[in-house]
């Protein structure tokens, strides 16, 4: 929260760049900036929630993993390693099914089923024809959700697909759709209404004419949920689809509400159905559903049947059947009693929604939960968690200013969590920790007190952190003796004032401020929503099975943002359409949402974020969000008379209803926008945006962005692939249209403060997990092409102030943004042939000092020219200049002394080859014996120079060379002047590269002329010698 | 500008809709003729190649010796230590002292069998079908800013090679390939750059590029000599004693 501080630079820097890009041009892309590739931190540890799992039966080991919001990922391991396969298209994944007749024919339904609030939506179905490199859409594209794909068995050309449907609205695009012709044309073959859909499908293996569905009846609105109704049943059809009867003998009295169903593979007229209706009960057939029977059945097996509807019969035995749900339940006994998943192998995450069992080895599954996936090798007895997919999904992240900078966020079912953004060896699953509990929402650190964090589960549910202690102290307000009955949203938001960092807000129908850490509140406002008592009335959310868990709360506050510029300046958007303001901190407020109205906001839509300006008072630009009376349009809008008047954005680009907006910390110009459908920016004030797929998922779903004060990294929060970074958007803010129309630009950098790389290495590399690089520990040097360099190639030379080249760097050729990374060395000396080790100390060269360096950047055949300032890294107190300066000196000695051993071996080895070469060519008996002698000694000395006769890396054999190369690494890659013991070492290698010349000189004493002169006799020619010593 | 980038979005708008107005056959012939034209690529028996992969001015000779259907080598001299990799249809050989394996190492039985489609130094899309390749045209897509054609070939021994075809040269961008060895799947991204035109007529990319994952990490592979059909022992093709 450092922002504020720079204020006065910002401002003379925004209005400089906001007079040179009211010219802005249109050429910028996501291309642009296509370099500034983003980190993927995950992570691992709590993963997110997986909604289909299929593996390829024929080899048990290729698995196609559908998630929430993440896209799809495949291993082709058996879950050793996972590969992101879907980044280009929408990221929620309802089911997938593989043709196991030809497994490179892949199908994947986008539009998760599993309808809770915060479910994402889809686009339709796609094909793969090559185990999932390239999809194809091939239709459905308003189903929005898809539950289940099934091939059939016999005939790949037949395919089913369930689509319940839109979830916030009617619509006549549910239904059981039919394919006959391998997915290309499509029939929908079992409608019930517009209200209800159809929630699942099963082929009869035997007779795929024998196919069953279920029918659903659902509906959410803001505030409220219902699941049930007359469109809801269970179906058979004989012939493929074409007709259905319902099947209701031994079934409860209708309404039903959703129904899971499985057969039995190996037994296919076993059917197994949990049915939801007044009382959900599970329910058996042995007769292809003409009877049912009801079993007794556990809570978990009738538990929540909208969220959990995954129920499988193992693929060989018909009477053990499978109920991931809440947690998870197996039977031996074809449903009638069900255990328990043991915790043996570590804590199963609770919300199951996915399971693979293979067919080949029935004890190997699958499981996919709200906290990422499992294997078992038991029968589901116990189960081996993978930390290898980092698909979780945060609702909103936050930054703090140590070093390296935190990342707080709080995510679908997992809690709220900390990490450091960067660490040696890359941050991995073992750098989070987890602060609170529950589904976790805003996580907001302490500006004043690095172990404080304010974090919260949903409802409203709320703590002050001690981040050394993980003890937490519950800071929720309360209502007063005269207030209503507290509203507070699902997502509670949690704010920590921009200008006054003291100032911490929360708020439910009414806005609360603390100035003491949350331990006191006063009450800012009078309710700021409409306060419309019909959307109040959660207590019968649900259907027919109550549930009411705060996610269908509602006229409540969902966003608060106290101006940068003025801490009585406060924004406060509601769940309910209302945007109000005070610019009296709190005394009277101003409603806008009138006015937003105007702008073609529909009313009641939900204010999903506002950002006042930081460069404007009367600034402010806000999203919103109204795909939940399915208005999926992205809103998004500028007011420079707060919020009188809107301006809306707009652009072709623009995917997903809209969750955040954000205004650049440095330049005005520059705007982010998460969508639930995309990450987009604008560097001309919003009149042009493009899509960033800079290592970003398409349409990942963007819900909170951040930009840190001080390293420039876009912090952006996932609901589905955890927390991404764009490390340093500084080339975003420079790149003005007039370095758009140069045909090359070298970016400004700031000096740069030499060391060897931020962070150290920690020794090991890390295994297991998800493990995430850290960004460049050396700025890149960074500069902007017009074009595609197509023919010649791009180096950068980097010059010291004598004019002497220093090291010379390939560069990429990439139409935008290029980054090169110069290790602030020298260039290394060449290490010389001949031994049979490597020669590690041509590796490595020696820091250069600080000064002021020159970089020509050839393009070409055109050079162009930029100075870069290299100074003392002063940060590191154990390091002094005089330090720095005694160990360039030392280095230099020694890339020196290495200079002249490498000579010294060329000369040898070139002596060496030119008797070698030779020799068969000699007559005489007596020159040959001399020139063996001669070659023999220089083969002796050789030995002594460089390891020749090392056989294994476990026989280590150290000669000169080694002994050269040891201390020589030693003293360059360290960060501390030479010890007293290494000043001494170079002594003494010294000494031993000067014997070894003396060694030379006397063996071309006693044999060179001689032998050469000898051969020039016998009329072999010979060139002069060469190599220098 | 804006005309290119419009035109652009019409053609990938109904690229996506239903057949490509281009085909496989019609951007892989441009490409070949934009390389020098399969006359001139069938004459290629044999390809010696050198150059330097440079890194943070730590350099790598590279030298690869491949002689058409017969054989290929790549001798990489590393910190002053010679390593190789030899490929025949029949047998190959590995000897990398660089990872620790100071003796020759044959290769797998499967390494042969897949690399046997890797000894054509007339490129595998010259003649493809013949050699019993298959291709298809995936539509357009973006490389580093230019929408380029993408081409998947699948060579008759399995590999599976994507090529990224710039549509104004016709050149070659990047390819992405993958394949499965003995078990486990590799993956493969390159990028081609400096395309030069050689006396025998063809045109080769004297840069090629190899992502080293990490922001400004690449390596990047300059030929600095290419001869066509120049002798090469068969000895070449066998590992030193």
């Amino acid at each position: 929260m450092k922002s504020f501080q720079l204020r006065p630079v910002v401002i003379l820097v925004a209005g400089i760049l906001a007079g040179i890009t009211a010219v802005a041009q249109t050429t910028v892309s996501s291309a642009t900036f296509g370099t500034m590739e983003a980190r993927w931190l995950g992570p691992g540890t709590m993963s997110g929630r997986i909604t289909s799992i299929e593996g390829v039966n024929a080899d048990g080991k290729t698995l196609y993993v559908g998630t929430a919001g993440g896209g799809i990922w495949k291993s082709t391991n058996a879950g050793a390693s996972f590969k992101p396969i879907f980044d280009k298209f929408c990221q929620s994944i309802g089911a997938i099914a593989i043709d196991q007749q030809n497994p490179r024919t892949v199908f994947a339904g986008t539009g998760e089923s599993n309808m809770r609030n915060s479910v994402s939506i889809g686009n339709g179905l796609y094909r793969s024809t090559d185990a999932g490199d390239n999809w194809t859409r091939v239709g459905l594209d308003s189903t929005e959700h898809i539950a289940k794909i099934v091939i059939d068995p016999k005939n790949s050309k037949n395919i089913y697909v369930a689509a319940p449907g839109p979830l916030w609205g009617e619509s006549k695009h549910r239904g059981l759709y039919k394919s006959v012709d391998g997915g290309k044309t499509w029939d929908k073959i079992l409608f019930i209404s517009e209200k209800a859909g159809c929630a699942d499908v099963s082929v009869d293996p035997n007779n795929p004419d024998i196919v069953y569905a279920t029918t659903w009846e659902f509906r959410r609105l803001p505030y409220l949920f219902n699941s049930g109704g007359p469109g809801s049943g269970i179906f058979k059809s004989l012939d493929g689809g074409k007709t259905w009867k319902e099947l209701t003998n031994g079934l409860p009295s209708k309404p039903f509400g959703r129904t899971a169903l499985a057969l039995a593979p190996s037994a296919p007229n076993n059917l197994i159905a949990i049915v939801e209706a007044a009382e959900t009960k599970l329910y058996i057939s042995a007769d292809g559903g003409e009877n049912w029977k009801q079993q007794s059945a556990t809570m978990n097996v009738v538990s929540r049947p909208f969220y959990f509807s995954t129920l499988v019969v193992d693929p060989k035995e018909a009477k053990r059947v499978y109920r991931p749900a809440y947690s998870f339940s197996y039977s031996d006994d074809g449903g009638y009693s069900f255990a328990d998943a043991s915790n043996e192998g570590g804590w199963v995450h609770s919300d199951h929604h996915a399971l693979w069992i293979n067919p080949a080895n029935t004890n190997q599954m699958y499981l996919g939960t709200d906290g990422g996936m499992y294997v078992s090798l038991d029968r589901g007895a116990t189960f081996i968690f993978l930390s290898n997919l980092p698909v979780g999904q945060f609702y909103h992240v936050a930054v703090d200013n140590q070093q390296p900078y935190r990342i707080y966020g709080g995510l679908q079912d997992n809690g709220s969590w900390v990490a450091p953004s960067a660490k040696p060896g890359g941050v991995g699953n073992g750098d989070w920790q987890a602060i609170y509990g529950g589904d976790g929402f805003w996580t907001v650190p302490d500006p004043a007190d690095p172990n404080i964090a304010y974090a919260e589960a949903q409802g409203g549910t709320m703590g002050r952190v001690n981040l050394k202690t993980f003890k937490s102290v519950n800071i929720k307000p309360q209502a007063g003796a005269n207030e209503a009955k507290l509203r507070w949203n699902w997502n509670t938001p949690i704010h920590v004032g921009a200008a006054n960092p003291g100032n911490l807000y929360t708020g439910a129908q009414y806005l609360f401020r603390s100035t003491d850490k949350g331990t006191n509140w006063t009450r800012i406002s009078p309710d700021l929503t409409t306060n419309d008592k019909k959307k109040q009335e959660q207590e019968n959310s649900g259907g027919l099975s109550a549930d009411n868990t705060s996610a269908e709360n509602h006229t409540t506050i969902f966003t608060i943002a106290e101006s940068p510029l003025d801490e009585k300046l406060i924004w406060v958007g509601t769940d309910d359409g209302n945007l109000q303001y005070t610019t009296d901190g709190g005394e009277t407020w101003t409603n806008v949402a009138a006015y937003i109205a105007l702008s073609g906001v529909p009313p009641q839509t939900w204010v999903s974020s506002v950002e006042p300006s930081r460069f404007d008072r009367n600034t402010v630009y806000a999203s919103f969000d109204n795909h939940m009376y399915g208005d999926h349009k992205t809103y998004v809008a500028k007011s420079t008379d707060m919020g009188k008047t809107w301006t809306m954005f707009n652009s072709s680009e623009f995917t997903g209803f809209a969750h955040k907006v954000k205004e650049d910390l440095v330049n005005r110009e520059l705007l982010f926008l998460g969508t639930e459908m995309g990450l987009f920016a604008s560097v001309n004030g919003g009149r042009e945006w493009f899509r960033m797929k800079n290592n970003i998922p398409d349409y990942s779903l963007v819900r909170d962005i951040v930009i840190h004060p001080e390293t420039h990294d876009l912090v952006i929060g996932t609901h589905g692939r955890g927390v991404i970074v764009v490390d340093d958007i500084s080339p975003m803010r420079a790149l003005t249209p007039d370095i758009l129309n140069k045909e090359v630009h070298i970016f400004d950098s700031k000096p740069i403060a030499i060391n060897t790389g931020k962070y150290g290495s920690g020794g090991f590399p890390a295994t297991g997990g998800w493990v995430t690089n850290n960004a460049a520990g050396i700025p890149p040097i960074q500069y902007y092409l017009k074009d595609r360099v197509m023919s010649g190639d791009v180096k950068l030379e980097i010059y010291d102030a004598a004019g002497t080249l220093v090291q010379s760097i390939p560069g990429t050729k990439r139409k935008g943004i290029n980054k090169v990374a110069w290790n602030l060395r020298m260039t290394p000396n060449k290490a010389v042939a001949g031994g049979v080790k490597m020669d590690y100390g041509a590796y490595t060269a020696p820091l250069v000092l600080p000064g002021t360096y020159t970089m020509k950047l050839k393009v070409g055949n055109k050079e162009y020219t930029d100075r870069l300032v290299l100074v003392h890294d002063s940060s590191n107190h154990s390091f002094t200049m005089a330090d720095r300066e005694a160990q360039h000196k030392a280095a230099m000695e020694l890339y020196g002394m290495q200079q002249e051993l490498n000579g010294l071996i060329s000369a040898v080895n070139d002596e060496q080859k030119l008797l070698r070469d030779n020799e068969p060519r000699l007559k005489s008996g007596k020159v040959k014996k001399q020139l063996k002698a001669y070659e023999s000694e220089l083969e002796k000395l050789r030995a002594g120079l460089l390891a020749t006769k090392q056989k294994s890396i476990f026989a280590d054999e150290e000669q000169l060379r080694e002994r050269l190369g040891e201390i020589y690494m030693a003293i360059c890659t360290q960060e501390a002047g030479p010890s007293n013991l290494q000043l001494e070492r170079i002594g003494v290698v010294k000494q031993q590269v000067r014997d070894a010349q003396a060694t030379h000189a006397a063996i071309g004493k006693q044999y060179a002329d001689k032998v050469r002169a000898a051969m020039v006799k016998e009329g072999v020619k010979v060139e002069a010698k060469k190599g220098k010593e | 500008m804006k005309s290119v980038k419009l035109a652009i979005l019409g053609a990938a708008l109904l690229g996506g809709i239903s057949s490509y107005a281009q085909t496989a056959d019609e951007v892989v012939d441009k490409h070949i003729e934009a390389i020098g034209g399969k006359e001139n690529w069938r004459k290629v028996k044999s390809v010696v190649s050198e150059g330097l992969i440079s890194f943070q001015g730590i350099d790598i000779n590279v030298v690869v010796t491949a002689v058409h259907n017969t054989g290929s080598r790549q001798d990489l001299t590393i910190m002053g230590q010679s390593n190789y990799v030899i490929m025949t249809p029949t047998e190959g050989w590995m000897y990398m002292p660089v990872q620790g394996k100071t003796t020759v190492e044959p290769m797998t039985e499967e390494q042969v069998k897949k690399g046997a489609d890797e000894l054509d130094t007339q490129g595998a899309l010259v003649d493809y079908k013949a050699k019993g390749h298959a291709v298809e045209y995936l539509g357009k897509e973006d490389v580093e800013g230019t929408e380029c054609h993408k081409v998947k070939m699948v060579l008759k021994g399995g590999k599976e090679t994507t090529y990224f075809i710039d549509p104004a040269s016709y050149l070659l961008l990047k390819s992405t390939s993958k394949q499965s060895i003995n078990g486990q799947e590799f993956e493969m991204t390159t990028s081609y750059s400096n395309y030069q035109k050689l006396p025998e007529g063809i045109s080769i990319p004297m840069t090629v590029n190899i992502p080293l994952g990490g922001p400004g990490m690449n390596a990047d592979m300059v030929l600095s000599k290419v001869e066509i059909n120049k002798t090469v022992s068969p000895e070449v093709f066998k590992p030193a004693k």
